[in-house]
């Protein structure tokens, strides 16, 4: 009899099953922060591992477009084209796909997470879940990742100022510690371009005028950064300001140097940037953990 | 934790030393390859410079009890195996009992509920494939003729398990062996259940929190005869995504049929299948095969010839209708075409096409089954063949001859036409779509007593069906020697090559030579070549196999 109750209790578990009827989408209104007041909110780096010749690759950005759209300016892109498979341009003269996209720190992110290994497009949020292999994010993941990421404290709040004068300039980042938190942490300053307009493989079809956005172009303080402070207690109230000297002309000369010179296939077709389309992205992340706690995002000209 | 669970399973293991009784098996397997740079074939050589693949299993069987692990280890895993299967462990351990019909699993086990169209936790590690479930299962046999299965787990993924909740129920009633019939006819009827749990908040659609599937079968035999058919269906699963275009609400659903008969010398299978929005996974929120929780069986012939299965079939759990037939007949011995020993004949068609995908495209990607959302609502017609985009057609007849005591010989000739570029995911126009006539002898020769020399020639001749942006692969040749003295000893050298490459650099010759020894259940095989990139199938399951350059050893023991 005792056999009859065990399988009876197995049929009730079943009875669940929740079949949707439309319409599908929420009526839920969700209001962006207002990111634009003084006091500091919590913003997420999606950082998209993407190739122009990645067909799936396109579906990954409209999903942190749609990410954006929900949660506003807490929500900072930057697309990372990285690898030898989806990223590397096609010879000089073949007429499409020619631009490389890729840089030298893209492609040292991507090995040291070893994002491209396991499949494009891959994303990480905030670079959470390092090092169990759950960093490397699919786009279905974001999502939810993001939402958790909300919820976290703000500890830290980053101002950046820039100044820049047709290719030079400086730019200046001051962070203020709004919590008192221990531990090691670094200061990464990253400048991204937007509507970049050239080839995309997006599903089946090879797009000429795909608008490529957020798309990393440089790294003013090398791919791991520079230390925010030499103290690893860091206590509310302290503040911290990193200068830089930038010259636009000698960063984008490095790209298409190391386009040309080291990267697999590489053409050195990496130049053409446009000031006026350009972020600074600064960021502060956990040197032992990789979690990124901070990042803002201002235009390069103000 | 998991391995103090570990040491727990087993520790029957280590009480047998004292109670000498229950039986202890195992096997074990170490493949280990080198992988060098192959620029001409666009082989990359391994970082790691070899790649290893190794597994032990023991099970200890008493009575009705038994218990078992299996140790694994990937340092790091072959080229072909997906690079997430990292490291060493025991992912593998259960302990079962049966008493009075009712049998207890607890820990991982396999399991497949009819062909498995809603449910299928299976191992295939040629693939590298391994959704084990880890959980409790029952299985319990009130009467005879009537068996029910249920479990609760979850599904293994590399060396983890995925985020949703599997709970399933099949039941299977023999109706002569049920009610007690004398009835030459015998009718197997089933029914299954599964449903999947998994909490997901989503800011902007409405998730189903548990997304259920259910499939009834039905199996009549009658003397030579036999019919199976099932069907499944599955509600609304849609992904986890902001974005419209990407949450489909449409519900899944497939059904395959097949009707048999058979006699002695003589048989013809006929089948049917159609699947459309079914691809079933243990996360709604991760991509891949390592994911999968169902599986449609493959509706075409699994040749073993390495050219005949050079452009194998996947089955597109997504959208595909197929039809396939086979017939087997044996020519009498004695007779003009039967010769002294009888001639075997089969023959073998299969065709697989898409479902209509009414003209829609979301994403630049044309829809291959329903859609369901705010804004599209889909159906593919049931059956329709002519003008859908033709996935796979096969048609081939197999001879086999044993000419007199020395010589057998077997030959294949085949027609296949494939869809490159959607069966490997290329932009249409790239590839095009590829028809091949295939033709393949194979000739045994015995020399002596436990000598025996076999010979296999094949050829591919290539046609593109349209023009093609890349390079054709065009027309191959291949040719094989294999050596065996039983029952130690085997040889073999093979040779593909490639000579109507439009791209002259890559005529090249594939050169692979093995040699091997057996003694007892132990098996030592090493083996140096060249391995072309290819799509490699199991049963319409299928993954990429990059091009390599290297040596392989492979010790396999069973005890």
């Amino acid at each position: 009899m005792k056999k009859y109750i065990y399988l009876f209790i197995a049929v009730l578990i079943f009875a669940s099953c929740d079949k949707l009827e439309g319409p599908f989408m929420t009526d839920n209104i969700i209001n962006p922060i207002d990111t634009s007041t003084n006091s500091f909110v919590k913003k997420i780096l999606i950082e998209d591992f993407t190739g122009h010749t990645c067909p799936n690759c396109p579906d990954a950005a409209r999903e942190l477009d749609a990410i954006h759209e929900i949660y506003g300016d807490q929500i900072i892109g930057m697309a990372v084209h990285v690898g030898k498979t989806f990223a590397r341009p096609f010879p000089l003269g073949t007429g499409k796909f020619e631009y490389d996209f890729r840089t030298t720190w893209g492609e040292t992110w991507d090995s040291f997470f070893g994002i491209g290994t396991a499949g494009l497009p891959k994303g990480m949020i905030n670079r959470i879940d390092y090092p169990n292999d759950e960093h490397r994010k699919g786009k279905n993941e974001w999502g939810a990742a993001v939402q958790a990421e909300l919820n976290k404290d703000v500890d830290l709040g980053i101002v950046i100022s820039s100044n820049i004068s047709g290719e030079s300039g400086t730019i200046s980042i001051n962070t203020k510690v709004l919590n008192n938190i221990s531990g090691s942490y670094n200061l990464v300053v990253c400048l991204t371009e937007d509507t970049i307009i050239n080839w995309q493989k997006d599903g089946q079809v090879e797009v000429e005028n795909y608008e490529h956005k957020h798309v990393l172009r440089t790294v003013l303080n090398s791919e791991w950064g520079e230390q925010l402070t030499a103290s690893t207690s860091l206590l509310s109230g302290d503040n911290f300001t990193h200068t830089f000297n930038i010259n636009l002309t000698s960063l984008e000369q490095f790209n298409i140097d190391y386009s040309k010179n080291t990267l697999f296939q590489g053409n050195g077709n990496a130049g053409g940037w446009n000031a006026d389309n350009m972020n600074i992205v600064a960021y502060i992340y956990n040197t032992i953990t990789k979690e990124i706690l901070q990042v803002e995002e201002t235009h390069l000209n103000n | 934790m998991r391995k103090l669970i570990s040491f727990l399973f087993l520790l029957p293991l280590i009480g047998i030393a004292q109670n000498n009784s229950g039986e202890i098996h195992g096997d074990f397997n170490l493949s280990l390859q080198s992988y060098k740079d192959d620029i001409k074939i666009d082989a990359i050589g391994a970082d790691e410079v070899i790649l290893n693949n190794a597994y032990l299993n023991i099970n200890y069987i008493k009575g009705n009890f038994s218990t078992g692990i299996r140790y694994e280890s990937y340092l790091n895993a072959l080229a072909d195996y997906d690079p997430e299967f990292k490291g060493n462990g025991i992912p593998y351990r259960f302990a079962t009992y049966n008493l009075e019909g009712l049998e207890i699993t607890a820990g991982n086990f396999y399991e497949q509920f009819g062909s498995g169209l809603i449910f299928r936790s299976y191992e295939e590690k040629g693939l590298g494939i391994d959704n084990a479930m880890d959980g409790v299962r029952l299985k319990y046999s009130p009467f005879s003729g009537i068996s029910l299965k249920t479990f609760i787990g979850k599904s293994r993924t590399y060396f983890t398990y995925a985020d949703g909740i599997f709970r399933g129920l099949d039941g299977e009633v023999n109706i002569n062996d049920a009610f007690g019939l004398e009835s030459k006819t015998a009718i197997i009827l089933g029914g299954s259940f599964i449903s999947r749990y998994q909490q997901r908040a989503n800011p902007k659609f409405n998730l189903p929190q548990n997304v259920s599937a259910y499939a009834g079968r039905l199996n009549i035999i009658k003397g030579g005869w036999n019919y199976y058919g099932e069907y499944a269906y599955k509600i609304n699963d849609p992904a986890n995504s902001l974005q419209e275009n990407e949450m489909n609400y449409a519900s899944g659903s497939a059904f395959t049929n097949s009707i048999t008969f058979s006699k002695k010398g003589f048989g013809v299978t006929a089948e049917m299948h159609r699947s459309d929005n079914m691809t079933f996974k243990s996360d709604r929120d991760k991509d891949g095969k390592a994911y999968l929780i169902n599986y449609i069986p493959t509706l075409s012939k699994p040749h073993a010839y390495t050219l005949l299965a050079l452009y194998p079939c996947a089955t597109q759990a997504d959208g595909e209708l197929g039809f396939q037939i086979d017939l087997f007949y044996k020519i009498k011995k004695g007779t003009l075409f039967g010769g002294k020993y009888g001639t075997k004949l089969n023959f073998n068609y299969s065709r697989i096409n898409a479902l209509n995908s009414g003209g829609i495209t979301l994403n630049s990607e044309d829809l291959k089954g329903s859609f369901l959302n705010d804004n599209t609502d889909h159906t593919p017609m049931l059956i329709s063949i002519k003008g859908e985009e033709l996935y796979f057609k096969d048609i081939n007849l197999e001879i086999n001859k044993k000419i007199n005591k020395k010589i057998k010989t077997n030959f294949v000739i085949a027609n296949q036409t494939y869809n490159k570029d959607f069966l490997e995911g290329h932009t249409p126009g790239d590839y095009g779509v590829i028809n091949s006539t295939i033709a393949v002898l194979d000739v045994s020769y015995k020399i002596k007593k436990g000598h025996t020399i076999r010979m296999e020639l094949q050829e591919l001749l290539a046609k593109q069906l349209e023009h093609a942006e890349e390079n054709e692969e065009g027309s191959w040749s291949m040719a094989l020697v294999e050596y065996t003295i039983s029952p130690h000893w085997f040889f073999a050298v093979q040779d593909m090559y490639n000579w109507g490459n439009e791209d002259v650099e890559k005529q090249l010759h594939y050169v692979n030579v093995n040699a091997g020894f057996i003694k007892g259940s132990n098996r030592f095989s090493i083996g140096y070549g060249k391995k072309r990139e290819g799509i490699f199938c199991v049963g319409g399951v299928c993954k990429l196999v990059p091009s390599s350059n290297g040596f392989s050893l492979n010790i396999s023991s069973s005890f």
